[in-house]
């Protein structure tokens, strides 16, 4: 062993003399310098890609799907820009995303709502839309347009689509006499104890405990009446659901045969041919959707992309795959048949049945409702 | 040596054993059963077998790319963790200082310190310095997380070498960096290999840190995992938790069975 | 020796001492000052020195019901890993099985399988479409399925399967190194084979049982992930208030104060245990 390492040593030191150790150390340094450059130009690359690439964060599920196939994919087809998808289940989780983000890593929201674009405004996080590029903004319904002006006379987002917050019930079990009449009270009724279910957001929490509690969701008297019903609710639910899909999900197995849900992704289920069904109570909590568009965007792609999206054409075929109706105004622009029959859908193009989050009055109350309300959903 | 008692106090620890490896690996098998599942839904009854799950897990871009930004991730830490460790490692066991007990400590802190908490520190760390969430501090995290390990593994073995291997160089005329390549290194290479892989699987598989680190946009396998969880049990997560299982599990005995192989060649 | 002090040690550790000091120390230092800063909005602070944070946790009993909550499901979870990973643990190191590599290679393995995988496992077996559900189902033994997913057991479950190798791993090294001819003696000396476990065994593999269970303590306390994938959100643990506390409510000055409270909590804990154990075991059973 002794004589092994004796001329081993022997020869490792007429071979590696000066020259060549610095020679071997030059080397190994180059390599780790070419392979840090190499992975740095691999996550340069797509930073400097960005300009064939627009970032899209939506709600996920059969939505996005809908989106993507009949809006970006064409969109790709045609202009060669690449649409990069995100997903999300609650605003308020973009919205804190956003927050923490560089402007410029978030581009285009699939935003759910005046009241959360005037979070997005406070937080300075909004841009001007040129709506020259985007002409087909000319045939979407006046009253979508004018909540967004009014907190910001230059756009920075193109109302796209509507929605309601309803009640959905499983036929086998909750007749529809019984859902009429009980109303937003089949959230809270003992009798389906551990089967109901809930977006375990704090605005739609809030405005069903407001509609339980008899009040006015858009001018609260008595907070701490609806919290008791939130408290009320929480205790029969067996689970609030966060996304979508999981509303879906949790309605089409049965775990849950009550909840409040998404009107475009009850339809859906109907369409799959779940026995589910949807019902609006008097007070329902209805949103404007729009596509938002965040400082730091490429801009002229954003606007390119939205335009291809209100185009009448791409705008019905995805109403129709997400269940929605569209922005677009019925007055100017020709509703399909299955559009027509769309929960929430107003022919009149006025939105006036529909009742909407007064984003003045809820900003102000978001941060402490947010935080009262996680502490409750928690078991306070 | 204790004599194996027949007596049903044995046989009620073996029946114990086997109960406890069942509950270790059942929920494993039920993941890989349901993702050969023809069903719609992830869970039972299984309709029949298939492999449309695999196929559809390769065309989701958002978990290729999660996997992508896992794996380099992964072995990038790997390397760097393994260099740094290697030379903590050789300085805590070939050299006598002051202040060792306390080095010795901090290195293994990381390991002590609840990962939530480490999640928290490093998020304000660069809160404090203005700088935003990137990559490089995901990696640095990881780094983090996996160096005191590596630190332990390497101990181990290199308190096994023996010094007079390294001192017979030494006084032969070598330096103590040509020692440590020619001795020490191939010595502890056994070590060495079980550290980069050690690491790359704590990298590949950590999620309770880098749930806060990660930038925004970016997922790791894991998180997006978790992601697709808060929808539903998709049978897709159960082909993706398959796979990764026969990843996780097929490269460590591939490593070691290769590390048995070139053992026994050397001698 | 050199009479100089050899300044070799310190330059193999400058990398990863400074890595530690930069990425461990300096955040915990951070994190204490930021626990006196004042919360203006959701991610919003002003530096003004504040001792409000600390007034709200130290008042408010919400805070001390979720670190009751942690602690109590903690401690559930270590001993149910102790009860059943003791068994297992005993019969591989006791074993004259010719291939005791392969049941410790068996034990090894889940450690390498994702930690999330694993514990979303679980909700195949506990769910409504779940093995267990539908198995009793299928047997007639129930009508509707028993609800066992998003509940507190259910989180306890997937956390003892997540920790069960720490414990048998712990407990198998230490009985280990136990000496044999000591068994052999009580055995000699008239000893039962329970009496030569009670007298001999258990009472030298106590350092490898408290090390298994204070790891498994530790690991539960500070998890946030199961609680999350297994259960309701009044599961919730500790380390979810954490997180959304920082991660949701943005929050900073709040959640660094959470943070330190957790970590003290631990450390605590910890620091009591190192005094009269020791950390060397926990070192062995980690380098495993």
């Amino acid at each position: 062993m002794k004589h092994v390492t004796e001329t081993r040593l022997a020869a490792l030191r007429e071979c590696y003399g000066n020259g060549d150790l610095d020679r071997r150390t030059f080397l190994g340094l180059a390599a780790a310098l070419a392979a840090t450059t190499g992975l740095q130009a691999r996550w340069i690359g797509p930073a400097l890609a960005a300009v064939t690439e627009v970032r899209f964060d939506g709600w996920g599920g059969v939505v996005q799907e809908a989106i993507d196939k009949y809006a970006f994919q064409p969109y790709t087809k045609t202009s060669g820009v690449k649409v990069v998808q995100g997903t999300f289940g609650d605003e308020s989780e973009i919205i804190t995303k956003v927050k923490t983000a560089n402007p410029g890593d978030f581009q285009i929201i699939h935003s759910s709502g005046v009241e959360y674009y005037k979070r997005y405004a406070d937080g300075g996080f909004l841009t001007e839309i040129n709506e020259a590029n985007i002409p087909n903004l000319k045939l979407v319904m006046p009253a979508m347009i004018e909540p967004f002006r009014k907190i910001t006379p230059k756009l920075s987002c193109a109302p796209y689509d509507y929605g309601t917050t309803g009640i959905a019930y499983n036929t086998k079990v909750v007749s529809e006499a019984e859902a009429k009449e009980k109303g937003a009270n089949l959230l809270i009724d003992p009798k389906y104890k551990d089967k109901i279910g809930g977006y375990g957001d704090m605005i739609t929490r809030v405005w069903y405990g407001a509609l339980q509690s008899g009040q006015n969701p858009n001018d609260i008297k008595d907070i701490d009446a609806v919290w008791a019903k939130v408290r009320e609710s929480r205790d029969l639910a067996k689970k609030y659901w966060g996304s979508g899909a999981e509303l879906m999900d949790l309605l089409a197995k049965g775990e849950i045969v009550v909840t409040d849900a998404w009107s475009g992704r009850i339809a859906a289920l109907q369409q799959q041919g779940h026995p589910i069904a949807y019902l609006d109570p008097p007070g329902s909590y209805a949103w404007m959707e729009d596509m938002l568009v965040l400082k730091g965007a490429p801009m002229a792609e954003c606007e390119q992309l939205i335009n291809f999206m209100l185009d009448p054409q791409t705008s019905i075929a995805v109403a129709e795959g997400q269940n929605y109706p569209p922005a677009l105004d019925p007055g100017k622009v020709e509703m399909t048949e299955k559009i027509k029959k769309l929960p929430a859908f107003d022919p009149t193009g006025s939105m006036k049945a529909l009742t909407f989050a007064d984003p003045n009055y809820w900003a102000p109350v978001t941060d402490q409702w947010t935080k009262q309300w996680d502490r409750i959903a928690k078991g306070a | 040596m204790s004599r194996e008692d027949t007596g049903w106090g044995w046989r009620g620890v073996q029946l114990a054993t086997f109960l406890v490896y069942i509950f270790m690996f059942a929920p494993i098998l039920v993941v890989v059963i349901l993702s050969f599942n023809a069903s719609q839904f992830g869970g039972f009854p299984m309709t029949g077998l298939s492999l449309r799950w695999y196929e559809k897990l390769m065309g989701n871009e958002a978990v290729l790319r999660a996997f992508h930004t896992s794996m380099w991730i992964a072995l990038i830490t790997a390397l760097i963790c393994t260099v740094l460790g290697v030379m903590g490692a050789l300085a805590l066991v070939r050299y006598e200082f002051p202040g060792k007990t306390m080095v010795n400590t901090l290195i293994i802190a990381p390991a002590l310190v609840p990962e939530t908490v480490l999640g928290v520190g490093l998020l304000l760390l660069i809160r404090f310095a203005q700088q935003p969430r990137s990559l490089l501090v995901l990696v640095l995290g990881h780094i983090l997380l996996a160096v005191p390990y590596v630190v332990l593994v390497v101990q181990a073995r290199l308190i096994g070498i023996k010094r007079v291997y390294e001192e017979a160089a030494l006084s032969l005329g070598a330096n103590r960096l040509q020692t440590f390549r020619e001795v020490t290194l191939p010595l502890l290479m056994p070590a060495i290999v079980a550290s980069l892989l050690l690491v790359f699987t704590i990298s590949f598989d950590n999620i309770t840190a880098s749930m806060f680190w990660r930038p925004p946009g970016v997922e790791t396998m894991p998180t997006q995992i978790l992601s697709m969880l808060k929808i539903s049990i998709s049978p897709e997560i159960n082909a993706l938790g398959t796979l990764m299982i026969i990843v996780t599990v097929g490269l460590p005995l591939l490593g070691g069975g290769l590390a048995r192989l070139l053992g026994r060649s050397a001698r | 020796m050199s009479a100089v002090p050899d300044r070799r040690p310190w330059l193999l550790l400058a990398p990863v001492l400074s890595l530690l000091t930069v990425l461990l120390v300096v955040p915990i230092a951070i994190m204490v000052v930021f626990t006196f800063y004042t919360f203006v909005t959701a991610g919003v602070e002003k530096p003004i020195l504040t001792l409000a944070n600390w007034r709200e946790f130290l008042s408010d009993p919400y805070y001390h019901g979720f670190l009751w909550k942690t602690v109590r499901v903690a401690t559930i979870t270590a001993l149910v890993c102790a009860v059943m990973g003791y068994p297992a643990a005993y019969f591989i190191a006791m074993t004259r099985f010719r291939h005791k590599w392969l049941l410790l290679l068996l034990l090894i393995v889940p450690f390498w399988i994702s930690f999330t995988i694993r514990t979303f496992s679980w909700i195949h077996i506990l769910g409504e479409q779940g093995v267990i559900n539908v198995t009793l189902i299928e047997l007639g033994l129930i009508d509707h399925p028993i609800r066992m997913l998003y509940t507190e057991g259910a989180v306890v479950m997937g956390m003892v399967h997540f920790l069960l190798p720490y414990m048998v791993l712990n407990i198998y090294v230490s009985l280990e190194g136990i000496d044999r001819n000591l068994i052999s003696a009580a055995r000699t000396l008239g000893c039962t084979g329970w009496q030569a476990f009670k007298e001999v065994s258990l009472p030298l593999s106590l350092p490898g049982l408290l090390a298994g269970l204070l790891l498994c303590f530790v690991l539960a306390a500070g998890s946030y992930v199961t609680p999350q994938i297994l259960g309701s959100s009044r599961d919730a643990l500790f380390g979810n208030l954490v997180f959304d506390t920082i991660m949701s409510e943005l929050n900073w000055p709040l959640g660094a104060t959470l943070s330190i409270v957790l970590l003290v909590l631990l450390g605590i804990i910890s620091v009591v245990y190192s005094r009269y154990m020791g950390l060397s075991q926990i070192f062995k059973g980690l380098s495993r």
